[in-house]
């Protein structure tokens, strides 16, 4: 024991405590620990207290270090390569702190081990969440894509509706005014089937022609009706128009205001200066 | 002490989280040791801004070799406070450190601490007041290079110029006046 003593008096285990020891005295002071519970005693109370000496001179960091301190441990966690911490020992070989703690790898690599690949798998289930997400997101986009097809032709569809419907109004509106004659051009003894209805506003010079209720013979592909009105006794040309048998609504045709008769010869595509009189098919007198 | 909310956990508990790697160790590591880690730092370095880094380095050494310390030889503070503190030292000798401090080429490592010792010894930076009083002068010369301005008893011996037994004497016997302080 006088031995033990004597050896606690040489101020050598302060020295431990401190880290100033080389690694031969340090293995040689664990050993005398470990075999001495007086001097592992004695080491306890040395650090203990050193420890508090520390905390009585204990100096607060400011208080945005913690977030920074943290957070460069904490992107330590899913690396791999940070640990174990071999290449400290190499890297730091005067480095007395290292000498001081001998590693226990076998102790520890299991738990670290374990929470690295914890990190593993959770990057790995991040993975997947994320490509779920990135094709989620591309059939939402082709969905969203059709939509907007849907929407356009849904739109074209209703501007040729209320195309139509300002159409037929049009129509309505020819009927219902007092100011448009409706003549019936009648057939000639060459074609007594042959009709047609004009419609005649002198006031506003417009001349349709009613293709619902015609009764003309189709036309082919060399020849068109011409209509003519006849003023001041001469023949003039109000356009050209084809005879089909589902020409539907009105057209308009070119406009005159005194109109003694109007006529409607056969003639070929494009339309003559001067009607074919063999040629006509339709006429009414006013 | 402090107003914030800290996490503290027994140095077992503390421990075993550290081996687990668990995020509330490090939030526990911090909040338990950094005032104590920093007073040992900020000492040994003046420059403030260059001892947030070096407390910041001790963490990330603390928390990447963790594997290597062993409960059976000491308590966690004595490893950690080594990590620091030779952390701090090997930053003051740095050639860095010496070219931000404007200092000479130095030739050795004592006549570079000597240079550093008119930043050095605050006898007001020792906390507690009583305990200042307890302790002799050369006590408290001794603690105050070996502790916290990182001097191996072999510089604080051709430091004070007193022989080297006598300098682990006088650290056995100031820290003994600590144990009966503390304890």
């Amino acid at each position: 024991m006088e031995d033990v003593k004597a050896y606690i008096e040489t101020g050598i285990l302060e020295l431990y405590v401190l880290g100033e020891l080389s690694q031969d005295e340090k293995s040689q002071v664990e050993e005398m620990a470990s075999k001495h519970p007086q001097i592992k005693a004695e080491i306890a109370e040395i650090e203990r207290s050193l420890e508090a000496y520390a905390a009585a001179n204990a100096v607060e960091p400011p208080d945005q270090l913690r977030d920074r301190v943290l957070n460069s441990l904490l992107t330590t966690f899913a690396d791999d390569s940070k640990f174990p911490s071999k290449e400290f020992f190499e890297n730091d070989i005067d480095d007395e702190v290292d000498e001081v703690v001998t590693p226990h790898d076998n102790v520890v690599a299991l738990p670290a081990v374990k929470s690295g690949s914890f990190y593993k798998y959770a990057f790995a289930a991040c993975l997947v969440a994320l490509i779920a997400s990135i094709a989620a997101i591309y059939s939402l986009n082709e969905r969203l894509n059709d939509s907007y097809g849907q929407i356009a032709s849904l739109q074209s569809r209703n501007q040729s509706f209320a195309n139509r419907v300002n159409l037929l109004d049009n129509e309505i509106n020819i009927f219902h005014d007092p100011a448009f004659k409706l003549i019936k051009l009648q057939g000639t003894p060459k074609t007594p089937a042959s009709q047609l209805t004009v419609a005649w506003n002198p006031v506003k010079k417009k001349v349709m022609i009613d293709m619902q209720a015609m009764k003309l013979a189709a036309n082919d592909e060399a020849h068109q009706y011409q209509l003519w009105a006849i003023v001041n006794g001469k023949p003039v040309d109000l356009g050209v128009f084809d005879a089909k048998p589902d020409s539907t609504g009105m057209i308009e045709m070119n406009p005159v205001a005194n109109a003694a008769a109007f006529a409607v010869t056969l003639e070929k595509r494009g339309g003559v200066p001067s009607p074919t009189m063999s040629q006509m098919v339709v006429i009414a007198t006013i | 002490m402090s107003p914030k909310r800290k996490i503290s956990l027994t140095e077992e508990e503390l421990v075993l989280a550290l081996r687990n790697r668990e995020k509330i160790a490090a939030d526990a590591l911090y909040d338990m040791y950094s005032s104590s880690l920093f007073g040992v730092i900020s000492r040994i370095i003046t420059d403030t801004a260059i001892a947030e880094d070096v407390l910041q380095e001790t963490f990330i050494k603390i928390w990447n070799s963790f594997s290597s310390y062993s409960a059976e030889k000491g308590r966690l503070f004595t490893w950690m406070v080594n990590i620091a503190r030779n952390l701090s030292i090997d930053k003051v000798r740095s050639k860095d450190f010496k070219n931000q401090s404007k200092n000479h080429e130095l030739e050795n490592n004592v006549t570079f601490i000597d240079e550093q010792r008119n930043t050095v010894y605050k006898p007001e930076l020792l906390g507690v007041k009583d305990l200042v009083e307890k302790l002799k002068p050369e006590q408290k010369i001794i603690l105050e290079l070996v502790y916290f301005k990182g001097y191996t008893h072999v510089e604080v011996s051709e430091e004070l110029g007193v022989p080297l037994g006598t300098v682990k004497t006088r650290l056995r016997m100031a820290i003994i006046e600590l144990r009966k302080y503390f304890n």
